[in-house]
């Protein structure tokens, strides 16, 4: 039982990286095919275009981060806290990336035709990346009162 | 498809297309919507295909009887396997033979006995209510009497811009919810068919073209032999 509840312990320290990081896959991945399909049709503001379609890539950063905050001896006691958090941390920063890629694309989309309201198109990925921001410091406020 | 970022991609390649009436051209050419078309999954890009070849007029087949061609819309419809397009061709389809009714009574033709005369769902309500001005289809179709009474004052134009209007407003209630996807690239294609079907709409050459075929049939009729279609030098 007790090899059970220190494996899970483990899956939760590893779970924020690497759930981070598929999400990121994701998001980077719809973002960027979108601001290619941008690139196509416009003839400047290519830039613009990579820079927001890399905005997903923060969610694994955060995952590293709260990898590393959660790291310590995995026993009895501290695995079911390194599940718990690190699981839902991870899934959080999953989703988010991926939701954010979408509505990087939405707005590199959308700028392409206005460029004047590029700014503002980019409100709901900010919005997104507030909630990931959410994720990532309760995760560590939560990470300092795990027991050893 | 099975990776949704190639929508992505292929719907940011495509330029914004804008209001139906106000536009002057197709945002892009046909053939350059073609190449960037081509990134679709070959399966999906046949049922856009078939679609467009049921609703394009450029490529219906005149020869072909009403009966004939509810067959080969049905063969084609059972072919598309996505839902959403077929309840698209559908859609336009019934629409189609809404109008056909109207033009239909507007001649002074009875009810149509042959239940192949038309598409979908409505044939038997508009048979059982022919006499009515809308079908007492009005409900659903809200257009219908508007139609009704641009069909009985013969403008044309009106009415085209009327059903024109109805079909992209259609296509807008049907695009909520899609955004990255295919069901937004099918939404695009079917308005880019239309603007490019209401940019070609050239007044003067029709009213030249106009011109040519009553000449046409004058000269039929008093047995002198003019020249066929096309603009008649002594018009200004």
């Amino acid at each position: 039982m007790n090899e059970f509840v220190i494996a899970l312990g483990w899956a939760g320290l590893f779970a924020p990286m690497a759930l981070g990081a598929i999400g990121s896959v994701i998001g980077c991945a719809v973002a960027g095919q979108a601001a290619i399909g941008a690139m196509v049709d416009t003839e400047s503001g290519y830039g613009r275009y990579i820079g927001v379609s890399v905005m997903p890539s923060s969610q694994v950063i955060y995952g590293i981060v709260i990898m590393f905050s959660l790291q310590r001896e995995v026993t009895p006691q501290s695995a079911p806290a390194l599940f718990g958090i690190g699981l839902l941390a991870g899934l959080a920063l999953l989703f988010s990336a991926m939701r954010q890629g979408q509505a990087c694309a939405s707005a590199i989309h959308a700028s392409k035709t206005k460029p004047e309201i590029f700014g503002l198109s980019l409100a709901p990925a900010a919005i997104v990346e507030g909630f990931a921001v959410f994720a990532f410091v309760f995760a560590l406020v939560l990470a300092g009162g795990i027991p050893e | 498809m099975a990776y949704p970022d190639r929508y992505a991609m292929l719907l940011s390649s495509l330029p914004y297309h804008g209001p139906l009436f106000g536009a002057k051209q197709t945002p892009l050419s046909r053939i350059r919507l073609n190449q960037r078309l081509a990134l679709l999954d070959p399966l999906e890009a046949e049922w856009l295909r078939d679609a467009r070849r049921l609703l394009e007029w450029a490529q219906q087949e005149p020869e072909h009887t009403d009966a004939e061609a509810i067959m080969r819309a049905k063969r084609l419809i059972d072919g598309i396997a996505s839902p959403f397009i077929r309840d698209l061709v559908t859609w336009r389809l019934e629409l189609r033979t809404l109008v056909a009714a109207l033009r239909r009574r507007h001649r002074g033709e009875p009810a149509p006995r042959d239940p192949r005369w038309g598409f979908g769902r409505w044939l038997i309500r508009i048979s059982g209510h022919w006499n009515e001005p809308d079908f007492g289809l009005a409900g659903a179709f809200p257009w219908l009497p508007e139609a009704k009474r641009l069909l009985d004052r013969g403008a044309s134009v009106e009415l085209e811009r009327l059903l024109l209007g109805a079909v992209w407003s259609h296509l807008e209630r049907v695009s909520d919810g899609h955004y990255l996807d295919f069901e937004a690239i099918v939404i695009y294609v079917l308005r880019w068919d239309m603007i490019a079907r209401w940019t070609k709409y050239d007044g003067e050459e029709a009213a030249q073209r106009f011109d040519g075929l009553v000449e046409k049939a004058l000269s039929a009729v008093e047995g002198l032999h003019l020249p066929a279609v096309g603009p008649q030098p002594e018009r200004a």
